[in-house]
């Protein structure tokens, strides 16, 4: 039997989420200002750790994932195979239907991420990830906008810590497709990517 | 005396002064900035100056010399500016993040895994 609680980060939005989270059994924690999907991760993990938790599962707002599949990717965790486990919507074919262009970004991506120093994946950015409470303590996410998800490669790497892919569903909706990443927004990632490398 | 050398003197001892009244008295920068002004001012009025030190690095003309300068030092600047902006950034996270931990609503919840 384990214990879970749902955190949500409410990064800024103009009309507070916990409005919408009246008697839902869920914590809250809101940025009084918008900072950017890193920065409300690294918020999320450090309440995590704060609160003792063994097992952190980052899970993207936007309808994208499937609940279902926490089970799949915590699972290497709770075996003890690995620190930290990533999600990939390559790895099987058929389970979620990329779009054309997203698929060319992705592809791009990981060989950028590669190139910057972390692991080759199959898949460059996916929002559904578990991460062990060692990892949690090592891992510490700079990057406010969306290079995290390549700043956490490359905490993994400088850490040493062992890592997995698991094949999660990835479910694109009329509002994930709105809410999700274009080819311009690979090109931002990349410079906030280069000048990451500069200043560090 | 040309139009243009008019211009620019009136700039640079405008920008100077406006540094000069903003600086508080420390040699030092009170030194650079008078260095800086009197080169400004000294090759607006004597271009011949620019040229010659173009022709001698190779470069054609002193103007193109002061251009392929300003591009470099426009590129150092702006790097500066972008490490002091993710500085900023960072201490605004910092803050913001402080406080939402800080306000974390707590509801009391136990259940059970799936």
């Amino acid at each position: 039997m384990y214990e879970y609680r749902i955190v949500i980060v409410d990064d800024g939005s103009i009309i507070p989420v916990n409005t919408f989270l009246v008697g839902l059994p869920v914590y809250c924690l809101r940025h009084r200002v918008n900072l950017g999907q890193g920065a409300a991760l690294e918020t999320g993990f450090q309440y995590a750790f704060k609160c003792g938790a063994d097992i952190v599962v980052t899970f993207d707002g936007d309808g994208q994932h499937v609940a279902e599949d926490v089970r799949t990717i915590v699972k290497p965790l709770m075996d003890g195979e690995v620190e930290v486990v990533l999600g990939s919507r390559f790895l099987e074919d058929g389970v979620s239907e990329v779009p054309v262009v997203r698929k060319m970004v992705l592809r791009i991506g990981r060989l950028v991420n590669f190139a910057l120093g972390g692991g080759l994946l199959s898949d460059a950015h996916n929002g559904l990830r578990a991460v062990s409470r060692e990892a949690l303590e090592k891992i510490s996410i700079t990057e406010n906008r969306m290079a995290h998800a390549s700043e956490i490669l490359f905490e993994i790497k400088r850490h040493r810590l062992s890592y997995r892919e698991v094949p999660v569903t990835v479910n694109y909706t009329d509002y994930s497709r709105q809410k999700g990443q274009s080819g311009v927004d690979g090109i931002k990632i990349l410079f906030d990517l280069v000048l990451h490398k500069l200043f560090r | 005396m040309s139009g243009i050398q008019l211009l620019l003197l009136t700039g640079v001892a405008f920008i100077g002064l406006f540094f000069f009244t903003r600086l508080k008295k420390r040699t030092l920068d009170i030194l650079l900035l008078a260095l800086m002004v009197g080169c400004a001012g000294m090759f607006v009025i004597w271009p011949d100056i620019t040229n010659k030190i173009a022709t001698r690095l190779g470069v054609g003309r002193g103007a193109d010399l002061v251009f392929y300068v300003s591009i470099l030092l426009f590129w150092f600047v702006i790097l500066k500016l972008y490490a002091r902006i993710r500085r900023l950034e960072q201490l605004l996270t910092q803050i913001v993040r402080e406080d939402a931990l800080n306000k974390a609503a707590t509801p009391v919840t136990k259940q059970e895994a799936p």
